[in-house]
């Protein structure tokens, strides 16, 4: 499949990425040719093969229901561009 | 005009009441917790943690699932929502999507009639399309033209629960949401509190003429938070519906929230398509198997359901389905009215009346729940049964509910200590009676001057002499002997 530069826009767009036009004619080929990849997988006969998401064991081991404190909030909060009460500080965006 | 039915269906988030969140170690509950105290690497999603699946939340899943009669799936698996928002941190929601942890399921609503009666008029099947397992959000405060963000909500267990189109009326979703909300609290896998919370809903509401069977595009509300928000918001939207199609205008899809200061629903932006969120596999954890073994010993400890328990007590004890419907809204309640009759078998419903009466005003009076009593299902029957052999007369009865809670004493040792055994020696009220005929001529001449409304103040003074231990319609008779 041969991706146009609508869709390629459309795909940054959607992870809010800003692409000049040279980026967007370079994805194009390059993603391009990742699905003509995914497509030439899909010609293989899997029908008798149940499908794969993980090559690991095959559950999730779980954990018991036990709170654990100990976590420093001002350690985490460092993260924050900016902190306003406890809190972290963005800009108003979207609505 | 055209005749319309509304065609509604829910959709809900109920918080799981686990003491951690589903993929990290973080306390869940943060109520009254300053912000951002309970938050990790894990759920404010910096780089190079991994999610570990907490057990609680998925057996309280299944709880559920297993409550609405959906089937359990043997393997289930996560998968990444993505979308950008401030108080997603990751970038992306772990939710469930084409391999959810149930599927199908149903309730058997009961809907009452509307005449304030608590009696079934009719029964409606709502269907569940959806039920999966995923990870709540933080928290976006607007304070003073800007933004600030908490993560103590961030990874709280949710599960998100759908229903199928199958309501008709803003009357039969609050109804859905009452029972649903009485589920979850029955089987003690949430708080249901939609105030703070724990069970937030969206409605989904078209019209279509009485009698066809396709959908009309459908309306999406959002943000409303109450029940009664729910009704209010179905059934004004349900009018706007009808008006725009009878003015010849098109419902279009629209989102909208509910503004319940004003009790205005206002249009929100468009809404996004599913394909948006571009969903796969969530990497970081493997399938989900719930292996017959594990299914049984969590289903294994469900009780029974209030609905069911609802009937049986209807069918067993030949309770009108109004007491059926009071004894069972809350679990504790309907196991203490169960034990008390069992204790006094052939008259549930006196025992019923009992509690219908006079526990649930005192419970409410003293802002208690049930198994905050003191009062235990043996003392009512004590009380019930000294009333009915004449030992204490009503009145005495209804006031040791009281007193045994303010005396952490057994009912029949505070009628031993306080003699309060009813004066049923007919001699002995004859003389009290005279007493107070003595006492007070001046109304004895009003009496007798044509003022019979006395007769209730006289009866009155005999129950102050005799400490409230005589039968009242005895002295009475007996005054208007006396005073014949």
């Amino acid at each position: 499949m041969e991706l146009t530069p609508d869709i390629v826009k459309r795909i940054a767009d959607l992870a809010r990425l800003e692409l000049t036009e040279t980026e967007v004619e370079l994805y194009c080929v390059q993603l391009s040719a990742i699905l003509e990849y995914a497509a030439r997988l899909q010609k293989i006969d899997t029908h008798e093969i149940p499908p794969t998401s993980s090559i690991l064991p095959s559950h999730s081991l779980l954990r018991e229901d036990d709170p654990v404190e100990g976590h420093n909030r001002e350690e985490i909060l460092k993260n924050a561009p900016a902190i306003k009460r406890e809190q972290y500080q963005v800009p108003p965006i979207l609505d | 005009m055209t005749q319309y039915e509304s065609i509604i269906g829910l959709e809900t988030h109920i918080q799981l009441n686990t003491q951690s969140k589903i993929f990290c170690s973080c306390k869940a509950d943060s109520w009254l917790d300053a912000p951002n105290s309970n938050i990790c690497p894990v759920c404010t999603g910096l780089p190079g943690v991994l999610p570990v699946l907490n057990r609680k939340a998925v057996e309280k899943a299944m709880l559920l699932a297993s409550a609405m009669q959906a089937e359990i799936q043997p393997v289930s698996f996560f998968d990444r929502k993505n979308y950008f928002y401030p108080d997603l941190p990751k970038g992306y929601q772990i939710s469930q999507y084409d391999m959810p942890l149930a599927r199908g399921g149903f309730i058997d609503l009961p809907i009452p009639d509307s005449t304030g009666q608590n009696t079934t008029s009719y029964t409606r099947r709502i269907g569940i399309t959806k039920l999966h397992l995923e990870e709540d959000a933080g928290k976006t405060k607007n304070i003073g033209g800007e933004r600030q963000i908490d993560f103590n909500r961030c990874g709280v267990p949710l599960v998100e629960m759908v229903t199928g189109p199958d309501l008709r009326t803003a009357e039969e979703a609050a109804h859905y949401l009452f029972r649903l909300r009485q589920l979850l609290r029955w089987i003690d896998i949430s708080e249901g509190d939609m105030e703070k919370g724990h069970l937030r809903c969206d409605a989904n509401v078209s019209i279509r003429p009485v009698g066809v069977d396709y959908l009309n595009p459908k309306t999406e509300i959002k943000n409303v938070n109450s029940i009664d928000a729910v009704r209010d918001a179905i059934s004004k939207e349900i009018e706007r519906q009808i008006r725009e199609t009878e003015a010849g205008q098109k419902i279009e899809a629209w989102t909208l929230e509910w503004d319940e200061d004003r009790g205005i629903l206002k249009k929100m932006r468009s809404k996004e398509t599913e394909a948006d969120y571009r969903y796969f596999r969530e990497p970081d954890l493997l399938a989900l198997r719930i292996d017959d073994a594990w299914q049984n010993e969590v289903v294994s400890i469900q009780p029974e359901l209030p609905l069911q328990r609802r009937q049986r007590f209807m069918n067993a004890y030949q309770l009108p389905e109004y007491d059926a419907d009071i004894l069972t809204s809350e679990k504790k309640l309907s196991d203490f009215f169960e034990t008390a009759t069992k204790a006094y078998p052939g008259d549930s419903k006196k025992i019923s009346n009992w509690i219908m009466n006079d526990l649930l005003r005192i419970l409410k009076d003293r802002n208690m729940q049930i198994d905050q009593m003191q009062l235990q299902p043996a003392d009512l029957v004590e009380i019930i049964t000294m009333v009915e052999n004449g030992l204490i007369n009503t009145s005495t009865g209804k006031s040791l509910i009281e007193k045994v809670e303010d005396s952490h004493q057994r009912p029949s040792e505070i009628v031993r200590s306080e003699n309060l055994t009813r004066v049923s020696d007919e001699s002995a009220i004859i003389s009290a009676c005279k007493e107070v005929l003595a006492e007070n001529p001046t109304e004895v001449a009003s009496y007798k001057a044509g003022k019979p409304t006395l007769m209730g103040w006289f009866v009155g003074q005999v129950m102050r002499k005799t400490k409230g231990k005589t039968d009242p319609e005895k002295a009475k008779e007996i005054f208007e002997t006396l005073l014949h």
